[in-house]
Order: C-alpha cells, then structure tokens, then sequence
C-alpha cells in the first residue's frame, strides 16, 4: 500500500471511529435537544373557515349575532344565547329557536358524543390571536408558526412547516414520511400546498403526505384511481423501479431531478393498499364517518371520517385535519350555525375515535384551533333560511379566535386567559401552536434553535 | 597595436550580430507557410439536456394519455384527473396511480411480450421514441438490451407494460 492511500484510509476509519457513536439507531445525527415528548400522537384540528368568537367561545348564539341588527319585531324571539358546541365546550345549549340541528329546519340538535367536554378534558384558551384575518394566511401560520406570509395563494409557505420540522429534526426513523399526514376538506385555497415548505434547507424532502379525501375518494377518484392496479411488489414493481431509477440517473447528469416527500416503497406500497381499501369501504359505506354524518353530515363531518381512518391505518406522530364547511357564514349564516354544530360534532367522534384506538388512546394530543374569526358586525347579505345576516372576516374581531388542547400530561379543566395569569404580558397567538406540538413531541428545542418562528413565538406551555 | 586587435573585435562582434539578426528574420521566412486548422469550440450535450421545462399535471396526463392510448381525452377529464392529483401529497405516488389506472383500461396501445421479444433493439429504440421523444444513446440501449434479454424468458414477468410505466415514471418525462 502506497504512503498516501495508507494515510488517507487511516484517516477515514479515524473520522468514522470518531463520529459512529454519534449516528443514532433513529438515524439522527445528534439525540434531540428537547426534554422527553408529552406524547406520541398528534392532532391539529385546524378549526377552519372563519369561526367567529361570539358564537364559539362566546356562546351568544343568536342574540349576538342578529338581534341587534333584525326588525324589532322579531328581536325577541332572536334574544336567544347558548352552546352550540357541546363536545368541545362547556355550556348548556340554546332553548329555543334551534336551527343548527338536523331535521327539518335544523330543529333537534345533535346530542353530545363525549360524556366530558374537552375543554373539561384540557384547556382552553379563550384570548388566542390569528395573525391574520384570511383563511390562506391564518393556516400558513398555523403550520408554519411564523407570521411572514406574504406570499399569495399558489405558492407554498416561505418558511418551514411543522412537518418538515419534524422529519428534519426528528430523524426518518421516528418520523418517515408515511407518520405525518394532513387532510385537508378540498383542493381548494392552495391547500395542497401546505404540506412543506419552498424552504431550500427543508422542503419537499420532508413534507407530509396529503389527501383530501372529497376528491381523492369521491366521484372524481372513483372515476380516475380507484382502478389503479397494484402491481406486485416484488415482481412488478422491483423492475419498474430498477429501470425507472436508470432512467432517472441517466436524466440527473445533466441535472435535473424531481423533488419527492420520499416515502420508501414500502410506504407507498401500504398508501396504495390503504387507498384501494378505502374505495372499497366508501363504496360499502363503512367509513369511520361521524355517527350523523349519513342523516346531517357535510364536508368537514366526511373529512374527519377518512381522517380516522389514516389514524387507525398509519398511528401517525401528527396528523393535520382541516375543515372549512363554516366558511359559508359571508352568506349563509343558518349554514354556518349547523356547520358549526357539525364541526363540534366531527371533533367529537375523532377524539372518541382516538380513545377506542389500542395505539393511541392515553398517547394523543389534540389541538383545535381556527385559522381566523369573522367581523363584529354583519355584512348585508340576508340567508334565504332565516333573514340572518352573514358576517365577512376583514376586521379586528376576526383576528380573535380561541385555541382547545386535551391529551396526557396537561393541566386539565383549566382556562387560560389574561384574567388568571396577570403576569402574562403578551398575547397567546397561533404562531404558538407549531412551538407547541414540537413541545408535545419532544423536538422544541430543535424547532426553537431553527430561529424561523415568529418573534414571540414559544410552547403554550410555557406561556402559562 | 592593441587599439587596431580592439577595432577588429568589435567589427567582427558587429558582423556576428548582424548575420544572426539576418538569420532570424530569413530562415522563417523562408519557411513554407503552414496551414493551421482550428475547430470552433462545440459544447457537447447529452441528448435530454434540451428538456428544461417541468410539465404541468394537466400536460403530463394529456400526452401520457395519447402516448399509451394514442388518442386524446377531453379538457374535462384532463381537468379531473388533475384534481385527483393534486389530492394527494406524494406526486410521484399520484402519478403511479394515474398511470396504472391507464394500463388497467381497454385500449391501451403496448406491444406484446412476443413482440418485444422478436426484437428487444426496437422495441427499447420505440420505447425511448414514444415517451422521451429521442433516440437512446448506446449506454441506455445496451443497458435495456441486458435488462431485457436476462429477463425475457416465459417464466420471466417483466411485460412491456412493466417497461412503459417505469419510462412514463421517469423523471425525464416529466420535461419537456
């Protein structure tokens, strides 16, 4: 051996001596910084499509929203408060003029799924702020925990998703692609684009896998996937891979190479299976589908439904639902009250759903929040239902919203607001909620040290 | 004496020096004159480096579409399969989907197992036209004609369809 190459492979094997120890059987380069995670499972319900304070939190129902604004006439009978939200939050429901429930007029209010609401469960925080009064900008935020979105709807955040932070810093092996999913209630608003970021230090590579089930599993996914085949794995799909991959290092000489989330093909091989398993299921009306969903569901009650069904299929470490049916509020505010009472009614039976999973119950956080509010004062479009008036979301009411979180090893029954901690100078904002899952999970220091949250951002468990 | 031995020295250091600039400048001169053929510098490229431009979905479902089936399909079935793609989160795996939900409908346009094997040369020459629109450097036809000549036995599965899925997932078809 020459005195070069023997010098040179000594001082490999002298690096590789030095830094094995330091490459984890998770595949992590470094052990996580944080302090050991709160829980395995994650759930962030981005309670989305505009929920107003008052009618949420505030529990005003009718007499906040329309009785000042009605014919005097009628103000009487609109003098009506109560709790539309009954598995979330406490409060007993409106006595009369019920027309958010199911039925003809919307007369018989869903009964309650959870036998202990989950603010009793958890915490509330009735004071949080949305960095924006938009849908695209209030989910950008949620999920990126940075208020910098000043891109426009069709281009990805700027800055990391909670998902890119948790597969970069978390490792492949706790957190591979097929742990992290987001379903999203629609194609629409650039949701798609939500899962990673345009980061060049983060993106595709370690974005999150996405369906939104109404289209994916729906008419147009029954027309265009569900015939799919799948090809066997070993002696069909091997060799396809083989000479795809030759093709593919032929075409990267010269430069070009296509981004992917990077699942293994294993991973695709199981949401290909899963796939064909819920087109089959959908067609044999077996989907975990909230319990009203035949009889009064919508989108966001069918969207938590598939939702269940990742969970049961994949345990994932965070799983993103969004839901949006509320949005119908700039027009329909009889609709918005009874998507509301869906929306309840969904984030109920996905909690129940958790709680009956061998894998997951006792080992889940879930979050709930919206991406913004609505207005103080209606807009002048009457529904057709009830003469309500509908409400936009453009002003300072619309960046109030509250934040829900229930699951092992927090304060539970508690309610956070300025009142019970005075000490507390700044406000508690959805920038907060990507801090707080990375807490949840163990990897805050990680997500804190990237130095990519907003200013101010940090663990709502720290903020209380 | 010696002023005059000085004298001649000089003269004959000046007539040495002379003849030696004369030498210079006439025995190149009297050289025949070469010609010097130059070549323009040429870049020379792979025959896919020409592809710089990403398909949209709509474009990407529009010519597999007409490459697999040789016809067209209508704006609204490209519309909806572009949705269905845009549902899912893992492109790649959406258009694996796509594509074998092409192969498992009538009227796909592939040769058959015994074609490919009466001439593996033609049919990779065919593959590499119909999906990447050039023709394969010596490197990728040797390669395919080892892949496929090893594997072509009955008992073998490696179909054409096998063959057109991995080109239409390749990350050079994606280009135009």
């Amino acid at each position: 051996m020459e005195r070069r190459d023997f010098i040179k492979k000594t001082g490999l094997a002298a690096i590789g001596a030095f830094a094995a120890p330091y490459i984890l059987p998770t595949g992590r380069l470094f052990a996580s910084t944080g302090a050991a995670p709160l829980a395995n499972h994650v759930i962030l319900v981005m309670f989305a499509g505009g929920v107003r304070k008052q009618e949420s939190i505030g529990q005003t129902y009718l007499q906040g929203s329309q009785m000042l604004y009605a014919p005097t006439q009628a103000q009487a009978e609109l003098n009506v408060t109560g709790n539309i939200m009954r598995n979330m939050l406490e409060g007993a429901a409106p006595t009369s003029k019920i027309v958010y429930g199911k039925g003809a007029g919307g007369q018989t209010p869903i009964a309650p799924l959870l036998s202990q609401t989950l603010q009793q469960q958890g915490m509330l925080f009735t004071e949080m702020k949305s960095s924006s009064a938009g849908h695209y900008g209030g989910l950008n935020v949620l999920v990126q925990g940075n208020t910098f979105v000043s891109q426009g709807l069709k281009q990805r955040p700027v800055n990391p998703t909670i998902f890119e932070y948790l597969r970069r810093h978390g490792g492949p092996v706790d957190f591979p692609a097929s742990k992290l999913w987001f379903v999203g209630n629609g194609i629409g608003n650039s949701l798609p684009l939500l899962n990673h970021s345009d980061h060049p230090q983060y993106g595709t590579k370690y974005g999150a896998n996405f369906f939104a089930p109404t289209i994916t599993f729906g008419p147009k996914g029954d027309s265009y996937l569900r015939d799919a085949r799948i090809y066997h794995p070993q002696d069909q799909l091997a060799p396809i891979y083989e000479m795809k991959y030759f093709l593919d290092n032929s075409f990267e000489n010269v430069g070009k190479t296509l981004p992917s989330i990077g699942n293994t093909e294993a991973e695709k091989d199981q949401i290909k299976h899963f796939m064909k398993t819920m087109f089959d299921k959908t067609t044999a009306g077996t989907i975990a589908f909230p319990p009203e969903h035949a009889s009064a569901g919508n989108g966001d009650t069918a969207t938590v439904g598939y939702a269940c069904e990742v969970l049961k299929e994949f345990k994932p470490k965070l799983t993103v639902v969004n839901l949006s049916a509320v949005d119908t509020c700039h027009s329909a505010f009889t609709d918005y009250l009874k998507a509301l009472h869906r929306a309840d009614h969904a984030v109920g039976h996905l909690w129940n759903f958790v709680q009956n999973d061998p894998v997951m119950a006792g080992n889940t956080t879930i979050i709930a929040v919206p991406d913004c509010g609505r207005d103080a004062t209606p807009n002048y479009i009457k529904d057709s239902q009830n003469d309500f008036f509908g409400y936009d979301h453009s002003d300072a009411n619309a960046l109030d919203v509250f934040c829900l979180m229930a699951g092992p090893g927090m304060p539970v029954n508690t309610t956070v607001n300025s009142a019970n901690n005075p000490g507390f100078s700044s406000q508690w904002a959805t920038a907060d909620i990507v801090p707080t899952i990375a807490d949840i999970l163990g990897l805050k220091a990680d997500v804190m040290g990237a130095n990519m949250l907003a200013a101010g951002a940090g663990s709502l468990f720290d903020k209380i | 004496m010696k002023k005059i031995s000085n004298n001649i020295s000089i003269r004959s250091q000046i007539i040495c020096l002379f003849l030696l600039i004369s030498l210079c400048l006439i025995v190149p001169g009297c050289r025949k004159e070469e010609k010097l053929f130059d070549v323009n510098p040429v870049a020379l490229l792979p025959p896919n480096s020409g592809k710089t431009k990403l398909k949209t979905n709509e474009q990407y479902i529009a010519i597999l579409h007409a490459n697999l089936f040789q016809t067209a399909l209508s704006a609204n079935q490209i519309f909806d399969i572009g949705q269905c793609m845009e549902s899912i989160g893992d492109q790649e795996l959406a258009r694996e989907l796509v594509i074998s939900n092409f192969m498992n409908k009538p009227g796909t346009i592939i040769p058959s197992k015994a074609e490919m094997a009466a001439d593996v040369n033609k049919f990779i020459v065919d593959s590499y036209n119909r999906f990447l629109v050039r023709n394969p450097t010596e490197a990728e036809k040797t390669y395919f004609e080892n892949y496929l000549t090893a594997r072509i036995t009955p008992a073998d599965t490696i179909m054409p369809e096998l063959v057109y899925v991995s080109f239409a997932l390749s990350n050079e078809y994606m280009y135009y």
